[in-house]
């Protein structure tokens, strides 16, 4: 029976063979065709976006990007959708174990494949090291890995199937290290130190205002109280991707789904020791940024791979890698400690915060800086002081995501703002009214505000969600 | 992906032959929306060659034959939610059906592949078990036919040799139009699997719980029924008290597991109410004519 | 293996090897790059397409599954004589940022109006659950569908004008 099945030759595999004339023939037409998609006269119409020099009104009217037309189209060029010709593709092979020192890698199965055109490992990396503040993120780690997304090795083959093949030929050999996996595990003395040296600590703030303790000895009650934000993943919907082309005359262009060119361009030159005019970076169409898009990450080891083989190569990672080889927003650990006289006044805040910054530094210590900022709030508190901490743990790195340290402190104190206010009996509007900025205010840091329109927002949008009727 | 092979089947028997013919190598490929992924990360060695039923013109369409409702196993999700002749004679179906996924997986995913896959949180199988539905398969042997409880023997494994392909499922006749319900608690409405499923059918003549069944998802290695809570109800007088008890009841024979979606206590607690909720939902559909209909 | 599709009421072929996706084969065989590669796995929907009348994910069926049958993509919406009114009505609104999602919340969209020309709020919310967006909040998205659906349902829709039979709405199922 089966034979006679096989017989009627509808294996999809010998199709050509069976097909009638006529699909055969139709079926070559389409192959001889060009791969193009079919023509869309440009452009459509007149732009809708306003013209050079000309005066629109602005206000009341619906805001058009002028990007929006080709994203509709399908025609905005993003960086996955950037060919070169003889392009490679890399593949990174990532860790898998959080904490541990290497002791071999075997690469030569990996070398040995068709279609393999370089691979390399970080002890062959002259300058194994970059990073947008602390240069502290090996390219590919060598010996010590210090989270589970760390690279290891990486392939540029000339498709990306083999370059997966080829990755997950090559053997790694560990010696599994301990590690420290919680913030406030990693300041203590005894914790495993992420990278070697007596502390975790690789940042650190204090911003003071009046005397906390004159305070809170002058407050009708103190509240104290824990918070802790957790992590999150940024997780654009275009996964990281970059091209690195070299010329012949050892310049290099780096195609990158990037937000920040220069920084990435100093970055690039220090770690590969050319000079930056040797560096262009053309910043393709974001696919959501969110913070996480804002330094170099995969690039130099493309960079590495393309002089290696002389071609393009282009990175993507695919959604695994997403989440544990980019940066991700920090674990916030929050201590507030807020004394409060009898009628709602906010007169003394204590704040102890200490920053999960994960494997490396990245742009944490802008973030620290910017939390401990604004971690008393948008309210007038005459003693304030706030410390914050940023310690490595073996976790995925933390770096920038929207609003660098904003979110997770508004939580904290807007949190204990409710505590307060239902403890007190005061309506939790109106104890916010009671201590916002005004006209000026000044704040923790010693700055006197003008401007100030927290009221009228907060008034506004108590009435917009008709906080009235609730309660 | 690791390199495949690809060949496509023109109906179920010639399925069989392409699964004689390349052996232990070869893997059944209906709307890829488990396999796929599956093959894309599988640390293993890839399949020596894809067998496409997607083809298989037998394994389509709903219909009602003389053992009951016919549903070819490449029968889509959508198609089981666009079906009239489903909506009228048991549209639990579509109210499972309509869950999985997103619009885009259902208009792909086959409930043959939901079945075969056979993950305790599968969204078809307890209203089918709660319907007793019957399943056939066919094989180098010639076909068989069973009770779907019997296809399912652990978590993605099934009673099925891999020589075999599943062609149809049967609600049998008796069971159409019998008043049942599913419900579902995931993450998020949309795109997100069950932390537990439940499915609940009976007849209600004279206002007494008559055959029951209760079937639950993932909360044990494979859909299960709950025989006791099923005991308790049978000749009881339909009441609210007694859908809550019987909740309780399938809660006890649950066996859920703590894992990153939510913890044991959690989901036995979810068995509660979603069978409570399964049961108010049957009921909904009782017409005092429908046990003369079924017959 | 050939693969022959009809694309955009074209056909087209390629020589691709068995384990190819309908997304790989549009993307970098047939070089239309507007279905994007987000998850690679039918979550995120960024690479949804029309196949026979119904969106699907690209990257979870196989080129070779599609073989011989009609695909319709992003590129294929616009004509010469104008955009199809969800394009339009989402570059008037805003109603994508980066964009990203844009192509797949639009062939689904399309899928949608196709078969239900004058869906509900809560039937455009079911219909896009399986197309993540990163950036907006769909608030626009799903108000800009209602307003294209107005626009196909009037007769007069100059954005309508330019609508290839080739693309013309599939049999109602
Ligand atoms: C984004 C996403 C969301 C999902 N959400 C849900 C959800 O909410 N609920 C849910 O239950 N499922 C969900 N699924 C899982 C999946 O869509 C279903 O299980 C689907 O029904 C599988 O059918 P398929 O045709 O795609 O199977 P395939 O992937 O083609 O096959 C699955 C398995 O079954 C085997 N197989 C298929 N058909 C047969 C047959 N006739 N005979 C023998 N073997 C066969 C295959 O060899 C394979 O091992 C989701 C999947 C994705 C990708
Ligand atoms: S890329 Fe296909 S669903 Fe995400
Ligand atoms: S507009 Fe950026 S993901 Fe939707």
């Amino acid at each position: 029976m089966a034979q006679d099945l096989m017989d009627r030759e509808l294996d999809v595999l010998d199709k050509e063979r069976v097909a009638p004339v006529e699909t055969l023939r139709r079926s070559d037409e389409a192959l001889r065709l060009p791969a193009v998609a079919p023509p869309t006269a440009l452009p459509l119409e007149p732009p809708l976006v306003p013209q050079v020099g000309e005066q629109t009104r602005a206000v009341g009217l619906r805001a058009q990007r002028p990007d929006s037309r080709n994203h509709g189209l399908g025609l905005t060029r993003y960086i996955d959708d950037i060919a070169l010709p003889g392009m490679l593709f890399a593949k990174i092979k990532r860790a898998g174990i959080a904490s541990a020192r290497i002791k071999r890698i075997d690469t030569s199965r990996a070398e040995a494949m068709p279609g393999v055109c370089a691979v390399l490992v970080g002890s062959e990396i002259p300058v194994n090291s970059f990073g947008p503040s602390l240069q502290d993120q090996p390219l590919l780690a060598h010996p010590i890995v210090r989270h589970a997304g760390d690279g290891v090795a990486a392939v540029a083959a000339v498709t990306e199937q083999i370059a997966q093949a080829a990755i997950d030929a090559i053997t790694v050999e560990y010696e599994p290290l301990p590690g420290v996996y919680d913030a406030l595990e990693a300041l203590k003395p005894e914790s495993y130190k992420v990278h070697g040296g007596d502390t975790n600590v690789y940042a650190s703030k204090v911003i003071k205002r009046g005397d906390v303790e004159a305070g809170f000895a002058q407050a009708y009650r103190i509240y104290e109280g824990r918070y802790y934000t957790p992590g999150i993943e940024h997780a654009p919907m275009e996964p990281f991707t970059s091209i690195a082309d070299w010329d012949a005359n050892g310049r290099l262009t780096i195609h990158a789904s990037i937000g920040r060119i220069t920084l990435a361009r100093c970055d690039l030159a220090r770690t590969l020791a050319i000079p930056i005019s040797r560096i262009r970076v053309i910043g393709t169409v974001v696919g959501g940024n969110f913070g996480g898009k804002n330094e170099i990450r995969h690039e130099p080891v493309l960079a590495l791979l393309a002089k290696k083989a002389g071609r393009p190569v282009k990175g993507r990672f695919n959604r695994v890698e997403e989440f544990v080889a980019s940066t991700i927003r920090h674990a916030f650990h929050m201590d507030y400690k807020t004394g409060v006289t009898k009628d709602g006044r906010l007169i003394a805040r204590q704040v102890r915060m200490v920053l999960d910054g994960g494997a490396y530094c990245s742009f944490s210590e802008t973030t620290l800086g910017k939390a401990c900022i604004l971690s008393t709030g948008p309210y007038e508190i005459p003693n304030s002081l706030a410390e914050g901490y940023v310690v490595y743990t073996n976790k995925t790195t933390a770096g920038s995501m929207r609003g660098f340290g904003a979110p997770q402190v508004c939580f904290a104190y807007e949190s204990q703002m409710d505590e307060i206010a239902r403890d007190l009996g005061i309506d939790p509007v109106e104890i916010r009214l009671r201590n916002m900025f005004r006209e000026g205010s000044m704040s923790s840091t010693g700055q006197v505000l003008h401007s100030v329109k927290v009221k009228e927002s907060l008034e506004n949008a108590v009435k917009k969600f008709g906080w009235e009727v609730q309660s | 992906m690791k390199p495949f092979g690809y060949v496509a089947a023109i109906d179920s028997e010639h399925a069989v032959a392409l699964l004689a013919e390349y052996g232990k190598g070869a893997k059944v490929l209906a709307g890829g929306t488990d396999l796929l992924a599956d093959l894309k990360f599988s640390p293993h060695p890839p399949p020596d060659v894809v067998v496409d039923i997607s083809r298989a013109a037998d394994l389509k369409g709903i219909a009602l034959t003389d053992a009951g409702l016919r549903l070819g196993a490449m029968v889509t999700h959508s198609e089981i939610v666009h079906s009239p002749l489903i909506a009228e004679a048991a549209p639990a179906l579509a109210e499972a059906a309509v869950v999985i996924g997103a619009v885009q997986t259902r208009n792909l995913g086959t409930i043959g592949g939901n079945l075969i896959t056979c993950v305790p949180s599968m969204d078809s199988g307890p209203t089918l078990l709660a319907l007793d539905a019957r399943v056939t398969v066919l094989g180098p042997r010639g076909r068989r036919e069973m009770p779907l409880s019997e296809l399912f023997v652990g978590p993605r494994r099934t009673s099925l040799a891999f020589d075999e392909i599943l062609i149809e499922i049967v609600v049998p006749t008796q069971n159409l139009h019998k008043p049942a319900a599913f419900q579902k608690f995931g993450l998020r409405k949309g795109q997100a699997l069950a932390l537990v499923n439940a499915a609940a059918s009976f007849w209600a003549p004279d206002g007494v719980f008559t055959e029951p069944r209760i079937a639950l998802g993932a909360v044990a290695p494979t859909v299960i029924r709950a025989p006791k809570a099923e005991a308790y109800l049978t000749g009881r007088p339909v009441s609210e008290e007694a859908m809550a008890e019987a909740g309780r009841i399938a809660a006890t024979e649950a066996k859920p597991i703590t894992d990153f979606r939510a913890s044991a206590e959690y989901r036995r607690d979810l068995v509660a109410v979603l069978v409570k909720r399964a049961l108010a939902g049957a009921f909904g559909r009782v017409t005092p004519n429908q046990k003369d209909l079924a017959s | 293996m050939i693969v022959t599709l009809t694309v955009n009421g074209e056909l087209r072929s390629a020589s691709v090897p068995p384990e190819t996706t309908l997304l790989v084969m549009l993307r970098e065989h047939l070089h239309l790059t507007g279905a994007k590669t987000g998850c690679d796995v039918g979550d995120c929907g960024a690479c949804t397409v029309i196949v026979d009348g119904l969106a699907v994910n690209a990257c979870l069926m196989l080129a070779a599954q599609a073989d011989g049958r009609t695909v319709t993509t992003i590129e294929g919406l616009a004509t010469r004589e104008g955009l199809h009114p969800l394009q339009k009505v989402f570059e008037e609104t805003g109603a994508l940022q980066c964009g990203f999602c844009g192509p797949g919340v639009i062939m689904t969209s399309k899928a949608l109006l196709d078969h239900t020309p004058e869906p509900t709020p809560q039937e455009i919310r079911t219909a896009l659950t399986g197309n993540l967006c990163r950036c907006t909040g769909y608030v626009k998205m799903i108000e800009g569908v209602q307003e294209a659906a107005a626009m196909m349902r009037s007769p007069q829709s100059p954005a309508l004008a330019g609508q290839s039979p080739a693309l013309a709405a599939p049999e109602q199922k």
